[in-house]
């Protein structure tokens, strides 16, 4: 029972740091149409410069201009598709993320080089006492301000008006350009949305147990794309419901290894994707995508 | 049907016929001559210079490690270099970066081949298994940074120092000892897939056999971050010891995770899991609780002259730079190479098959302090492993906590099949 309640634990708390990286990929997907593969180094660059700040400025400074620059990023990148790259196809903005993220990660490794770069958070290494479980402090923190964050997103998204502007250029972004939405200004301010969630979750992937955020931490941005493909790719929901699923089904098939060992050593890696082409299988849009409808 | 249609084709063919041609011309490299001095010279020598490759990442996941190795062949260079060079000659290494790409390594090769006498440092374990036919068959004696047992057994291909399964017996004897265990106990293993991670549970498995300890193994990917799923099955497992193959990001991980669920066991990691970086982290001090470094090389904190001196002189070159596993490492397979070298310049025979020839002639050479046997390609160098600690002011982040020793299950265990 111990074992079960921390494996769900567990779950829970990887599940909400990629709910912050897959909410990122779902806000930039519904607003601009676009796969953003430049996740993974907006993260690494937000955590880089709260990293760097931490010891000047203090954490939650650092964490404030750590979301703004990575805010600032990604809108630039926005900038640089739309302004740059008016009328270009969806895939190629699509594949300019690619240039962008290998250009951005190119640079942040070689700044980062062999360093473990501590975030100087002020959980440290404490751990509480639940009964005979023991959580990180940060571990905690972290499923804590997700919560937070998340909840604001929502409230955001749901009653203000740049989440019914957001909501209706999804939708049909001609109609709501002819009613007057500026696409351009939501889709840049879905941008900066989706690198300041990013600079967060960076935050807390480098928090204890993690010895701290290095050149490989962009790679969990990756783990976190089968959530939001999972959850439907232009469903804030389905982001949060597909995070948990996968945190919980990476959790579970590692914490079990030895239980599964019949469907082989290493089962854990494999069980994210496995339960996203399960449901693809039965829903082709994920959980809570929406249908895409033609008449023909 | 027109004959336009046949001139690309005809192009292609011409093209594919040229560059057949380019390699014919290219693969005439064991021509040797003998220079005014009297020493027979090959490929990589010339009356001035002796040219080394070295193909390394310096871009990709082992980028640091790749650093630590070129700076240290290189410095050890320069001090051969300024104490007169070999035969006369000077050493020159010429650095490739392949950034753990296997094809990129393949084209440097290709280009660096032709003018080198051997290869200082060949990174990467795929690397190593593609090139494997092509150094035999250019008779390139070649030191991997990769210490499985399976690269052993080959002519050209030599691995310096004890094996990634020998450390783990060894490092099983030291955790059965200190740690107390009993027969029936478990220990948990959590290893890379891959050469590395399953050279290490060989070892492992055969010394818990030996000791009858059962092995909990938990298998890992290089990408993964996270281990709290792991640490939670070997704490419910009830495993008395942990051990660990993987990079220094798992191991923190493990450690860190272990110490904050009250899991307080002894960690054993061989060398490539530990990186002085870490003792910096909120990790550090669990690190220094719990974690054991395996390692075929003395601490640089050792009452060792040798690592001493190496220790003072790499910080005098690279002040930035920290003295981490890289550097012995580099520094081993250079001294070696050097010592072949020298022992070929007395031979008066610097081609390749001269440098390899004296090189399997070495069966009593001693580096930083480790006495090194080559005589057998099918045994490992040194059966020999140390123990270190994590300590936060000692150099290079390790304090020695047992000299090096070996147990007689290390001479039984059957090393794998390459």
């Amino acid at each position: 029972m111990i074992k079960l309640t921390e494996t769900v634990l567990n779950g829970l708390a990887l599940g909400s740091v990629y709910a912050l990286i897959a909410l990122g990929f779902v806000v930039i997907f519904k607003a601009s149409g676009v796969m953003n593969f430049a996740h993974g180094s907006l993260l690494l660059f937000g955590g880089y410069v709260t990293a760097r700040l931490h010891d000047a400025i203090g954490f939650i400074p650092a964490v404030l201009v750590g979301a703004a620059l990575a805010a600032a990023l990604a809108g630039l990148v926005q900038l640089l598709a739309t302004r740059g790259l008016r009328g270009a196809e969806i895939h190629t903005l699509t594949i300019l993320t690619i240039g962008v993220d290998v250009l951005l990660s190119t640079e942040l490794n070689r700044q980062v080089g062999a360093d473990y770069l501590t975030m100087g958070d002020p959980w440290g290494a404490d751990v509480t006492r639940l009964g005979s479980i023991t959580v990180a402090d940060a571990r905690i923190a972290g499923i804590v301000v997700a919560v937070i964050v998340i909840g604001a997103f929502f409230a955001a998204f749901r009653w203000s008006r740049w989440g019914l502007s957001m909501r209706s250029a999804a939708a049909d972004p001609e109609a709501a350009a002819l009613m007057g939405i500026r696409l351009d200004r939501v889709r840049l301010i879905a941008w900066c949305v989706a690198g300041a969630l990013a600079a967060l979750a960076a935050v807390f992937l480098a928090a204890f147990p993690a010895p701290g955020l290095d050149r490989t931490t962009s790679q969990i941005a990756l783990s976190a794309f089968p959530a939001a493909i999972l959850g439907g790719m232009d469903s804030a929901v389905g982001a949060l419901i597909g995070s948990l699923v996968i945190g919980l089904t990476a959790a579970m098939a590692a914490g079990y290894q030895n239980e599964l060992s019949i469907l082989g050593a290493g089962f854990s890696d494999v069980a994210p994707y496995l339960v996203m082409v399960l449901v693809l299988l039965v829903r082709p849009t994920g959980l809570f995508g929406s249908k895409e409808l033609t008449r023909v | 049907m027109s004959s336009t249609r046949f001139a690309p084709a005809a192009a292609v063919i011409a093209a594919l016929a040229l560059s057949a041609t380019a390699c014919s011309t290219k693969s005439n490299t064991d021509a040797s001559s003998a220079g005014s001095d009297g020493v027979k010279t090959g490929p990589g020598v010339t009356e001035k210079t002796i040219t080394l490759g070295a193909l390394t990442d310096l871009t990709g996941p082992y980028a640091s490690l790749g650093k630590s190795i070129v700076n240290a062949q290189q410095l050890y260079a320069d001090q051969l270099n300024a104490s007169g060079g070999i035969c006369g000659r000077t050493v020159r290494i010429t650095v490739k970066d392949h950034g753990y790409d296997v094809q990129k390594a393949v084209s440097a090769f290709t280009e660096t081949e032709p003018n080198v006498a051997a290869v200082s440092q060949m990174v990467g374990s795929p690397v190593v298994s593609s090139l494997s036919q092509e150094l035999e068959s250019k008779h390139l004696l070649t030191f991997p940074m990769a210490w499985a047992s399976t690269l052993l057994g080959r002519e050209y291909v030599q691995v310096v120092g004890s094996t990634y399964d020998i450390d783990m017996i060894n490092g099983v004897d030291y955790v059965v000892r200190t740690a107390k265990l009993k027969a029936g106990d478990k220990i948990g293993h959590v290893y890379f897939e891959g050469e590395y991670g399953e050279n290490a549970l060989a070892g492992a498995t055969y010394a818990a056999k030996k000791a009858k300890l059962t092995i909990v193994g938990q298998k890992i990917k290089p990408t993964d971050q996270d281990l709290t799923a792991q640490v939670t099955a070997l704490k419910q497992a009830g495993v008395k010891a942990i051990l660990i193959s993987a990079g220094p990001r798992q191991t923190a991980a493990l450690v860190g995770t272990a110490a904050a669920a009250g899991f307080t066991v002894p960690v054993l990691t061989s060398s490539p899991g530990f990186a002085p970086q870490l003792m910096a982290t909120p990790v550090g001090p669990a690190l220094e609780k719990m974690l054991q470094v395996a390692s075929p090389a003395p601490a640089f904190s050792a009452d060792n002259p040798a690592m001493q001196k190496l220790a003072k002189d790499y910080t005098a070159k690279y002040p930035k730079d920290l003295l981490d596993p890289g550097v012995v490492s580099g520094w081993n397979a250079i001294s070696v190479l050097g010592e072949d070298l020298k022992a070929a310049c007395k031979a008066k025979d610097l081609t390749r098959q001269g440098i390899a020839a004296a090189h399997r002639k070495q069966s009593r050479l001693t580096v930083l302090g480790v006495p090194l046997n080559f005589s057998d390609r099918t045994k490992p160098a040194t059966y020999q492993t140390f123990i270190h600690k994590p300590a936060k002011k000692a150099p290079g982040g390790l304090a020695n906590v047992e000299p090096a020793h070996e147990v007689p299950a290390a001479r039984t265990y059957t090393l794998p099949k390459g």
